[in-house]
């Protein structure tokens, strides 16, 4: 080896040749990524510099923008009561539904992993909704089935003889129509918790039970510490989705995030700031704090990990 | 679960006065009169919104299909500079949230002229903007045998041989798993075509369903939930079609990581 690399460096041929085999090399790598490098300076990385630069402007779309400094982002957290009730929908959003979300998962998980008969059929009619989650259609469904003459009231009424109110026009109220439809969709987490379940090995069951362990022990001592990893996945992926939530709330609310605001979801409002009023420099901003805001969640939720999720690769 | 759905369905099969004074999901009378109503009710047939999301859905499939995989091939065998932070910057857009580029990708469009056109909705896919699935695909390729790469080597197979007759045929599996999501996710894909698309005739299905709750009255819920029901169609025999797919698909990518 030392041999040939004296031999190389001493010819300047070959100095030469070996470089031009290192770009002959490098060739086909960045043909092949071509596409994506195209899309990734186009798409992502170039719209993600403007869009920083727009967002201390102003900008109508029709004119050029106008440099205005920090004065999009003091109005947001000063001077604009719409910029707080978003985050609060958003927020309450967030810390509700995930949670629901993932327990519906992870229980629903762990009753199907128990071994049923018709698994993969359960797992489809678990599935499916997730599936037709993101639709105008389940959308529309949502809203009859919590509206005045909905479902749920004609519901209410035949069981109990309640009078319901509409869930969906009531601010008090129409939030948590939402939650449900976003704990409804648990089918995506419940697969990867099912896909987690499995590497779990049987025996570790068997010896704690020959132990004496209770169900409850199980739980607590294998089942949650050996899944962390995958509840952590699946949090930060739940998590990241619910900051991003629009459809159901922009069909539902027609577009408004009313009642009173209640269904104004961060995205609608940046939505609406950027292509009903044409406040782009205004959207830009909302956008970067929309960026900044899911990048300290998913650091936190990474910095927890030590605290409670465990790899078996770390102790060895 | 599935009772709304199936309530749904119902209930576009039953006169309109039905829906609400009847709970039972077995219609009383069977009749079409609202899926012939939403048809036309837009005043352009339905069939065209299906068209024009067949298109933009069908164009995303293979742009992602083609795009994606190349990248992921060159991230998973092929050995160049920066290959680590190219692979890096990957990832990271994974991460963020497309609201942060909306303005500008709206701004790059209008000056195009693409604006009320399928354009902006389907060449990004053949740049690979999707990142998932470049992932998911890379995490795929890693798990074929190597051995098989170096004996075409041996046998004189450039890249593009390897990648062609070797990976893609060998990916089936992933690449059917991204191709239905890629399909589903497209054709429920309702933000997209809400800032692209202005002309009603270019309407993709949500689009025109949503158009379709404001230009109907409160009252009209049976054409609503026909067309409704007609939109999840196509998403639904997808599910049944490729079910075992998309499962370990989505076991996969929540994995291997």
């Amino acid at each position: 080896m030392a041999h040939s690399a004296s031999l190389a460096a001493s010819t300047p041929g070959r100095v030469a040749r070996r470089r031009w085999d290192g770009v002959r090399n490098a060739l086909p790598g960045y043909l092949f990524l071509a596409p994506w490098l195209a899309g990734f300076v186009l798409f992502t990385l170039g719209p993600t510099l403007v869009s920083l630069y727009l967002s201390f402007t102003d900008f109508d779309l029709l004119r050029a923008p106008q440099w205005v400094g920090a004065a999009n982002y003091q109005r947001m957290f000063s001077s604009d009561p719409k910029f707080w009730a978003s985050v609060s929908v958003t927020l309450t959003y967030v810390v509700l539904s995930v949670p629901l979300k993932l327990a519906f998962a992870l229980a629903v998980a762990m009753i199907l992993d128990r071994g049923i008969a018709g698994l993969s059929i359960y797992r489809a009619i678990f599935y499916l909704p997730s599936l037709l989650g993101g639709s105008v259609a389940v959308a529309i469904l949502w809203k009859q089935v919590f509206g005045y003459e909905g479902l749920v009231n004609e519901f209410l009424w035949f069981a109990f003889g309640i009078n319901g109110p509409s869930w969906i026009s009531n601010p008090a109220t129409s939030l948590y129509t939402l939650v449900l439809l976003s704990v409804w969709q648990f089918g995506s987490p419940m697969i990867i918790f099912l896909a987690g379940l499995r590497q779990i090995p049987r025996d570790l069951y068997e010896a704690a039970s020959i132990d004496g362990a209770t169900r409850r022990q199980q739980l607590t001592r294998i089942t949650l510490p050996l899944l962390a990893p995958v509840i952590f996945f699946n949090l930060v992926l739940q998590t990241i989705e619910a900051f991003k939530a629009f459809t159901p709330a922009f069909i539902i609310s027609g577009g408004t995030g009313g009642p009173v605001d209640s269904t104004l979801f961060y995205t609608l409002y940046l939505y609406q700031q950027g292509f009903a009023y044409f406040r782009m420099g205004y959207a830009s901003a909302l956008a970067w704090v929309l960026l900044l805001t899911i990048a300290a969640f998913t650091a936190l939720t990474f910095f927890s990990q030590r605290f409670w999720v465990y790899y078996e690769d770390d102790q060895r | 679960m599935l009772y709304p759905l199936l309530w749904m369905l119902s209930s576009s099969f039953k006169p309109e006065d039905e829906i609400f004074s009847d709970l039972s999901l077995w219609p009383k009378a069977v009749t079409l009169a609202s899926y012939v109503e939403g048809w036309y009710g837009l005043g352009i047939n339905f069939g065209r919104f299906f068209l024009n999301s067949l298109i933009v859905s069908g164009l995303a499939v293979v742009g992602n299909l083609a795009a994606c995989s190349l990248a992921a091939f060159a991230f998973a065998r092929l050995d160049f500079p920066l290959r680590k932070f190219w692979f890096a910057a990957m990832l990271g857009t994974l991460m963020l949230p497309y609201h942060v580029t909306l303005i500008p990708q709206y701004v790059l469009f209008q000056k195009l002229g693409w604006l009320n056109t399928f354009w902006p909705l389907v060449v990004p896919k053949f740049m690979a903007v999707d990142a998932f699935f470049i992932f998911l695909m890379v995490q795929f390729f890693r798990g074929i045998p190597r051995e098989l790469d170096e004996a075409a080597v041996i046998d004189g197979c450039g890249p593009w041989r390897i990648y062609w007759s070797i990976m893609l045929p060998l990916s089936k599996p992933v690449l059917a798993a991204a191709a239905i999501f890629s399909f589903i996710w497209t054709w429920d894909d309702f933000f997209g075509p809400l800032l692209y698309l202005t002309d009603v005739a270019n309407y993709t299905v949500p689009l025109a369903l949503r158009g379709f709750v404001d230009a109907t009255s409160r009252s009209s819920w049976g054409p609503l939930f026909a067309m409704s029901v007609l939109s999840l169609v196509p998403v639904f025999a997808a599910f049944l079609m490729f079910q075992r797919h998309i499962i370990e698909g989505i076991a996969a990518s929540g994995l291997k990581r």
